[in-house]
């Protein structure tokens, strides 16, 4: 079947995963206790009447599956409530998820690009003193954690080289930006942050792909191409990659999600005005409303990613879109 | 009959240099194919058929070396050409057909794709006009409706048709030589009867000279000129197919012969070879068959025959083949 | 020539057993034995309180104090002692407590362990039973079970995490209490992709003919998956385990150098929350901690990778 239809079938299927999830969500947080109850505990001049008044203004009196419906109808509505300290969930976040899939999507772009030639290197030479040092380089990589070498990074290349802004998403003051432009600026304070998660996410790629590529280089139909006299270049880049593209697709994938519901770390390392420092600061105050938007938010991001994936996945392999 | 040779490989050493050790695969063989003639290369799995078969193209994969030897494909010495030089011979002038058809086409990309991209890369036409003699090459291989199976992509077809296939990409620039590796070992019985029907059938209408790789003796008689034995890497001995079969001069050849279950043997017992494959890595010393050899001496354990030419086209690799006389057990 | 021909048929016909097997390939991964090193190294620190690397107490100041104390007159209220560098008497510094930087770790390595090994427990129990049950008896359970697997495996589990962990820490904030909690909830949420690979192995080895030979005789479904089934898929769940112990820890550093994790219990992650306001001052505060849980992870990783190379029921080259 045409891709298309893979495609649809696939969407159609991620909405029962939706569900399942936000009720998922809500049934946890409401686990936790009475949000009034552990929001005010420390406070000693509320007393027990204002807590029923503020009980009963957020709606927490209702029987729980009515608080369930309600909440989800108001997603629907894109109206993500009032969060207890800042206003309008909306507001508060929608800036922030922008930079929030700024950073991940330039980092996973980036990595991408440089990972898969290195990838393909190490692999078409293999044994070489190059494949040796990627491959045993990249094992050590895989286990680095993601916030040192955020924070080994701002050391060295923020503060003592003054190469690039420690953190932030913007130089505070307009004198600051370098030729005076607004973009020149961002970009500069991408730099860093994006260069950790590339790294973050190169090593196992360079891995996978280096390791697929070498299961595809050992088949058949390799040797058959070399066999009909076609270019090296065309035997490795149009017939191995793509066969090798397979699994790395579905590795980045899911690893992409991964790395998104690690937002929290890197963004707060950066002080990068994303959902995730906003996650980390909202849960620090038990802010639910916020804390429940942002969990869907990066749940709905995490499926769109996979049925990207699962739609790339069907591109390149035409045997999927018999299933 | 040695006619024109299109085809003079001597002394070939292709080596595997692997972490076990060195694998000699293919240590010292000779052969030559006439034009317009089918060889069979014939042995064991593993005695360095295949390897052969694609030391001669050059696509032997790492780790393995061509180390020594001459391959002369028309006059010119195809080890002294470059890369860009053999891959102009590659696919046109040679052509090589792999073992097993569930493999040897890239699943994500369609029958067309892989026809019109040799075509394209050889003869240097336009897309629409490799299409259309690729729907020519599927017809001439006896593909039903080529105009839909060049849209489709391999994992929707059956074997049989890969395979054919496969010996249309060989065919579509036209080669002087084709290399068929075990062409028919993966399909099923009845398909394995039309595909070497069809090659023998192209094979005379485009006088193209063939090397066929196979175990099975009996399509070594029913398809091929002359043969060629093989045994651990080395060349036992060369003839035509009357002559080997009916006259072996090898005892290798007279046991392998031996050991192909007939009616005509009904009553007696099915002979087997004793012994094992030897190890590659470390073969035998002198002969390598002299472990398995009933008719072994000291000289066969100290020194390895020479590829010699008795006359008649024959090539013999034994020390004993003057004293030998050897039966074939299918001799009419 | 018979005498070797004979020779060698007798060693090829003794049996070796797939463990003995596999240890053989595993010994000829360099890398994966230097992981092993490393774990091993780590263990003996752990349960020999730095062994070998301690240094006794002596009163010209070589030390290591364990467990942590404050260290006069650091705690008497002067700065002498908090953030020094690296000395003969610290090995590793000091940090903005005052405490050796070197015995915070070593009694951090306990902790790590007692991360990694609870929570790949916990998610691992789980994970087997929910992917031999659904690899097993299939049908609308293994429908059911793959499901609920799916939902997980979207949900951003480390959010939750810390929301989780900020409601329980601020309410029971007794440490070995504490850490236990970061344990099991990190094993609650790690079990959905090892159930998956699991119940993928329990498929493929399900259809291997002895098991339907056991089944013809009349085994009973618990003799066939106990004794047949779990052996076999016993090697991707070491696998498992190794890699997931390594994740677990990563976790729980993660976590905790966001602040959240587990209140005075010594982990690497909260040695570097503690020291990230000092990094200008005290690097090595953070530094080495940090040095450390990579050289954890890699162990284990290193170990899981060689680990799934050697038994690798296909036997690869």
């Amino acid at each position: 079947m045409s891709v298309l239809k893979y495609v649809l079938r696939r969407s159609l299927y991620l909405i029962p995963v939706f569900f399942g999830i936000t009720l998922l969500v809500f049934t946890i947080e409401r686990l936790a206790g009475d949000p009034v109850q552990l929001y005010t505990t420390l406070n000693p001049h509320i007393n027990e009447a204002q807590r029923q008044a503020l009980r009963h203004y957020l709606g927490l009196d209702q029987p729980i599956q009515n608080q369930y419906f309600t909440w989800l109808s108001e997603l629907f509505t894109l109206n993500l409530g009032y969060s207890y300290s800042s206003g309008l969930v909306s507001t508060l976040l929608a800036q922030k998820v922008w930079a929030t899939l700024e950073l991940q999507l330039i980092g996973l772009a980036l990595s991408l690009v440089i990972a898969i030639p290195i990838g393909i290197q190490s692999a078409r030479k293999r044994y070489s003193l190059l494949d040796v040092t990627i491959t045993n380089s990249s094992l050590i990589g895989t286990s680095i954690p993601v916030f040192f070498l955020g924070v080994a990074f701002i050391l060295i290349f923020g503060y003592y080289l003054h190469w690039f802004p420690s953190g932030g998403f913007q130089s505070t003051i307009p004198s600051q930006y370098p030729y005076g432009n607004v973009v020149l600026d961002q970009l500069w304070h991408l730099v860093l942050p994006s260069a950790v998660y590339a790294l973050a996410l190169l090593a196992p790629v360079v891995l996978l792909v280096r390791s697929s590529m070498l299961e595809v280089l050992r088949q058949d139909f390799i040797l058959a191409a070399r066999a009909s006299g076609l270019n090296e270049r065309t035997v490795i880049y149009k017939h191995a990659l793509r066969n090798a593209l397979i699994p790395i697709v579905t590795y980045v994938g899911l690893y992409f999600g991964g790395l998104l519901a690690g937002a929290p770390v890197t963004e707060t390392v950066f002080n990068w005005p994303g959902i995730g420092a906003q996650f980390v600061v909202s849960t620090t105050q038990l802010d639910f409303p916020v804390i429940q938007a942002i969990v869907v938010l990066i749940t709905l991001m995490t499926l769109i990613a996979n049925l990207i994936t699962d739609v790339t996945y069907a591109y390149i392999d035409p045997r999927i879109r018999l299933e | 009959m040695y006619t024109d040779p299109i085809l003079r490989v001597e002394g070939l050493r292709t080596h595997f240099y692997t972490f076990a050790g060195v694998v000699k695969a293919v240590d010292g063989v000779g052969l030559y194919v006439n034009k317009g003639e089918t060889l069979g290369l014939v042995g064991e799995s593993g005695s360095g058929k295949t390897v052969t078969a694609q030391s001669i193209m050059r696509i032997v994969p790492t780790p393995g070396k061509i180390v020594e030897g001459t391959i002369e494909f028309k006059g010119k010495d195809l080890l002294g050409l470059t890369e860009a030089e053999m891959r102009q011979i590659r696919g046109k002038e040679i052509a090589y057909v792999p073992q097993d058809p569930t493999t040897t086409l890239d699943p994500v990309y369609t029958v067309g794709d892989q026809l019109t991209e040799v075509i394209m890369k050889h003869q240097h036409v336009s897309k629409r006009y490799a299409l259309n003699k690729a729907i020519e090459l599927l017809r001439s291989v006896e593909i039903a409706d080529p105009h839909i199976r060049i849209n489709q992509y391999p994992h929707e077809l059956s074997g049989g048709t890969k395979q054919r296939i496969a010996i249309a990409r060989a065919l579509s620039c036209e080669p002087s030589l084709i290399l068929a590796d075990e062409p028919t070992t993966a399909l099923d019985v009845t398909i394995q009867a039309q595909i070497l029907d069809l090659l023998k059938a192209l094979k005379e209408k485009f006088n193209i000279a063939m090397v066929l790789i196979t175990h099975d003796m009996g399509i070594v008689a029913d398809t091929c000129d002359r043969v060629t034995v093989f045994y651990a890497g080395q060349v036992c001995e060369t003839g035509t197919a009357e002559q080997v079969f009916e006259k072996p001069k090898h005892p290798y050849t007279e046991a392998l012969l031996s050991s192909v279950p007939s009616l005509a043997l009904r009553k007696q017992k099915l002979s087997v070879i004793p012994g094992n494959v030897p190890n590659l890595i470390q073969p035998p010393s002198g002969c390598r068959f002299h472990p398995r050899c009933s008719y072994a001496k000291q000289v066969c354990v100290d020194k390895d025959p020479e590829l010699e030419s008795i006359g008649d086209g024959r090539l013999v690799h034994c020390h004993r083949w003057k004293e030998l006389d050897l039966k074939s057990a299918v001799a009419s | 020539m018979t005498t070797t021909l004979a020779r060698k048929k007798s060693e090829s016909s003794r049996g070796v057993s797939q463990w003995a097997l596999a240890w053989r390939r595993l010994k000829k991964n360099k890398v994966a034995i230097a992981g092993l090193g490393v774990v091993g190294l780590f263990a003996l620190f752990a349960a020999f309180d730095g062994w070998p690397f301690v240094l006794t107490r002596n009163d010209h100041g070589l030390f290591a104090i364990y467990p942590p104390e404050c260290i006069p007159p650091a705690c008497a209220g002067g700065s002498l002692s908090t953030n020094a560098p690296p000395s003969l008497s610290h090995p590793f510094g000091t940090d903005s407590y005052g405490y050796d930087v070197y015995s915070e770790i070593v009694y951090g390595t306990r902790a790590a362990f007692v991360i990694g090994l609870g929570a790949t427990g916990f998610a691992l129990a789980i994970a087997v039973s929910i992917g031999l049950a659904a690899g097993y008896f299939g049908g609308w359970l293994d429908n059911l079970l793959m499901r609920l697997t799916e939902v997980f495996l979207v949900i951003p589990f480390f959010l939750l995490l810390l929301v989780f962990l900020q409601i329980i820490i601020k309410f029971s904030p007794s440490a070995t209490g504490g850490l236990w909690l970061v344990v099991f909830i990190i094993g609650a949420f790690s079990w959905p992709g090892a159930a998956r690979i699991i119940r993928g192995e329990v498929l493929r080895v399900r259809e291997f003919e002895y098991i339907a030979a056991s089944r013809q005789i009349g085994a009973s479904a618990n003799r066939i998956l106990f004794r047949h089934l779990f052996p076999n898929v016993l090697h991707i769940i070491i696998v498992l385990a190794t890699l997931q112990i390594a994740a677990s820890v990563l976790t729980e550093a993660a976590v905790s150098f966001l602040g959240f994790g587990a209140p005075n219990s010594y982990t690497w992650g909260q040695l570097m929350n503690i020291a990230a306001s000092y990094i200008n001052q005290a690097w090595w505060a953070i530094t080495f901690p940090a040095i450390f849980l990579t050289l954890f992870v890699m162990g284990f990783n290193l170990l899981g990778n060689g680990l799934r190379d050697a038994l690798d029921p296909r036997l690869r080259e």
